[in-house]
């Protein structure tokens, strides 16, 4: 017969990303999420104008598997 | 010559026979056996299910009890503190009058909040508001995995003790969704430890952004508010406090602002994640009219007496995702969909509003990892 309890499913690994958004020019920056961060907290500065940035996306996005 | 020529003809009528009487023996001991056979497999089905069940409840205990010494600093060992908050039980009032039902089930569900509060703040020496409500929600994660581990024990022994084919192959057929919501609370853990936004929050990050600059003020409890300007509306949005684990009281919020503030709104807009049907694509939006709230109920029967009270109409924009991307980490499709939400905001406020008006913005779910 065949089981009704799933196995556990096999998770695909999801990496967690901070998106740092300068409120001056909309330049945005893709970084590692760490924890402390949160949305609106201050981020590092511009890398095109020098102000400062403001976290404005917290995500997860699956793990790129290597080719090959 | 007839002898050696009828040989092989009788063997074969032997085993012919032989087979039918077997095959007709299996018959009726099936007929007669049947549900005895289909129990054992139930049983072994379910007991796998409840070996899983188990292990995942002692787990989310063990993450709970670990950010509690770990994060809270609590002074001495909590086990037995959170032992007990597990059996905690929150009794419903008697509906058998329904008159007044929702105003007893808020009073018994604020005292349950309350005492959560209390009980995780004298457990811990770290006053950090986000480790209180991050506590408390690994806590109230514990506590549902606990109680479904003990609900689906309860009917399993009860089916095992009284030979009950029908409890034993209803519970069978329930345990993949069942196990399917465990899990998804035990991955909740994962984001919660953490801090991370979760997809539950789609409506709060919309409603930040919304806030940035201007000045916030406590509304409700765990509950704020600012307002700002959008093409000649003045703007009343709300959310939960974050970036606290907080859900908020958007339904008291909204009656202070329109009953206190003297606030007469042309519209509410709330904007929240809902639970999308299979097949339905992660992120996806929707949009409607009535309270998009989910719960208890107790909020939603609030912000829909208020709006019918004072004949505001009511509009909905809607964030697909599961129950587990709805508990875990923000995914990408959720969060991206954001921008799209914010111009369908745009678009009904625009057709639904003239210059001048007032417009109350909701931004519903919880909030961990989304400030303001």
């Amino acid at each position: 017969m065949m089981s009704s309890v799933p196995a556990t499913d096999k998770k695909s690994k999801l990496l967690v990303y901070s998106i740092e958004e300068c409120p001056a020019c909309g330049q945005k920056t893709k970084r590692a999420f760490q924890v402390g961060d949160y949305i609106t907290k201050e981020g590092a500065k511009c890398t095109k104008c020098g102000n400062p940035t403001r976290i404005s996306l917290v995500y997860a996005e699956p793990a790129v598997k290597p080719s090959g | 010559m007839s002898i050696v020529s009828s040989m092989p003809l009788q063997l074969g009528s032997d085993v012919n026979t032989l087979l039918y009487m077997t095959s007709l023996g299996f018959f009726i001991i099936y007929g007669l056996y049947a549900t005895r056979i289909q129990v054992y497999f139930a049983l072994n089905d379910i007991g796998r299910g409840l070996n899983k069940l188990k292990v995942m409840k002692d787990k989310a205990r063990k993450e709970a009890i670990e950010y509690l010494t770990n994060v809270g600093k609590t002074g001495s060992d909590p086990t037995q503190r959170v032992d007990q908050f597990l059996d905690y039980v929150t009794i419903m009032p008697v509906d058998m009058d329904p008159q007044g039902i929702v105003g007893k089930v808020d009073h018994v569900v604020t005292t349950n909040n309350d005492r959560v509060r209390a009980e995780v703040a004298s457990l811990i020496t770290q006053n950090n508001p986000v480790t209180v409500s991050i506590s408390e929600n690994l806590l109230e994660v514990a506590t549902s995995l606990n109680q479904i581990h003990k609900v689906v024990r309860h009917y399993y022994l009860l089916g095992k003790k009284t030979n009950s084919y029908f409890t034993l192959v209803q519970l069978q057929m329930l345990m993949p969704m069942i196990i399917q919501e465990a899990d998804a609370l035990l991955n909740a853990v994962d984001s919660f430890k953490v801090g991370q936004p979760v997809g539950d929050g789609i409506g709060p990050v919309i409603v930040s952004r919304l806030m940035v600059g201007a000045e916030k003020r406590a509304v409700a409890k765990d509950t704020v508010m600012a307002m700002t300007e959008y093409k000649g509306r003045k703007l009343y949005v709300l959310k939960a406090d974050g970036p606290m684990a907080y859900v908020g009281q958007p339904g008291v919020a909204i009656k202070k602002i329109i009953e206190d503030m003297g606030v007469k709104p042309t519209a509410i807009v709330m904007i929240d994640a809902a639970l999308k049907l299979e097949g339905e694509k992660t992120g996806e939006i929707a949009e409607g009219v009535g309270a998009a709230i989910g719960g208890i109920g107790v909020e939603k029967f609030q912000i829909e007496e208020e709006a019918t009270k004072n004949k505001i109409p009511l509009y909905a924009i809607l964030v697909k995702q599961s129950i587990l991307e709805a508990i875990t980490v923000m995914r990408k499709e959720i969060a991206e969909a954001s921008d799209k939400v914010i111009q369908v905001l745009n678009r009904v406020i625009e057709e639904k509003t003239k210059e001048g008006d007032d417009v109350l913005v909701a931004g519903i779910g919880n909030t961990l990892g989304v400030a303001q």
